[in-house]
């Protein structure tokens, strides 16, 4: 179970934490903790798994990787779980999921690939779909992007 | 400090700096310091590439990213078939939820794809359905993740 305190130091870290000597202490102050007692909350959510990742998190299209795509893919249900680990060993994979197909859209793998050009995008769907022996797949380049945020948990009331 | 977007190039000290913070900044009191000492640099000089990392828009935030289940929340994927024209609208419609953390719109017939987070999926089904009603798109499907393979912490650079 989260405490109050839990959430407050979810909600100071959520965003971007200051860069400076002492950046804990300046978002303790914040919140109207100690340091310590930030630094152990960030330390039992990270341990608890509650914090997935702490730190960077870089702009793909200036760090290099300047191309990406959704991938679909229809994968028997029998090979699902083995296609899944498949396509998580490849390099230019960030996200891989099972999602439940529905009529309109009968796809049940999804992964999010990333290189350096579009080309080498489809290039390497080949490669995966040649993989796992799947042939239904469907790449979806972004044409915009419309929305990119953090999610904002807890936060703050104006009655706090 | 002024840093040109374009213009600025990543030495191999910040390329390795990057790789040391993506996923396990330090939690201690003086995190610059501690990557200092792993790099040989000082507290002020790993403070001031970190600085310029982030002034080029290379480093987009630094902080923690949280797993949702864990903070009692439910996530998922949806996609809508948007006519060409409702585009716009549509788009406008859906990003006003906070919960909506992506969206982009795709090459395909489902053209609108957005993330959804939010305490519950009862509610995020309401949501979804407020958006239909207010902007006549009835064809929103709603993806949520039944497993996960990978989830990559670190872009290596």
């Amino acid at each position: 179970m989260l405490t109050d305190v839990d959430k407050k130091v979810v909600a100071a870290i959520q965003g971007d934490i200051p860069i400076s000597q002492r950046p804990y202490k300046e978002l303790a102050e914040s919140i109207g903790i100690s340091e310590a007692q930030f630094l152990e909350a960030v330390r039992k959510l990270h341990d608890q798994g509650v914090i997935r990742r702490f730190g960077a998190t870089i702009r793909h299209q200036k760090s290099g990787f300047s191309a990406n795509a959704m991938v679909a893919w229809k994968v028997d249900e029998a090979r699902v779980h083995e296609a899944g680990k498949i396509f998580a060993g490849f390099k230019g994979v960030s996200h891989c999921y099972r999602r439940n197909p529905v009529s309109t859209w009968p796809y049940n793998l999804y992964t999010m690939i990333h290189a350096q050009a579009q080309e080498e995008c489809v290039e390497m769907a080949r490669e995966m779909a040649h993989a796992v022996g799947v042939e239904d797949y469907n790449l979806l380049f972004s044409k915009r992007e419309l929305k990119k945020t953090s999610m904002e948990y807890f936060p703050f009331d104006d009655d706090d | 400090m002024t840093v040109d977007r374009d213009k600025f190039a990543m030495d191999a000290t910040d390329k390795a700096i990057i790789n040391r913070i993506q996923s396990d900044f330090p939690r201690t009191e003086r995190p610059y310091a501690a990557i200092g000492q792993e790099f040989g640099l000082d507290e002020a000089q790993v403070i001031e590439r970190v600085s310029r990392l982030k002034e080029s828009g290379i480093i987009r935030r630094i902080g923690g990213n949280f797993v949702p289940d864990k903070l009692g929340f439910v996530s998922t994927l949806c996609a809508a078939r948007v006519p060409k024209d409702k585009v716009e609208m549509f788009t406008e419609a859906v990003n006003q939820y906070p919960g909506v953390t992506h969206n982009y719109l795709r090459e395909n017939d489902y053209n609108i794809w957005f993330t959804f987070i939010s305490p519950s999926m009862d509610e995020i089904k309401a949501n979804l359905s407020e958006i239909s009603a207010k902007t006549g798109v009835e064809d929103i499907i709603n993806l949520p993740a039944t497993n996960v393979y990978k989830i990559r912490a670190q872009f290596e650079l």
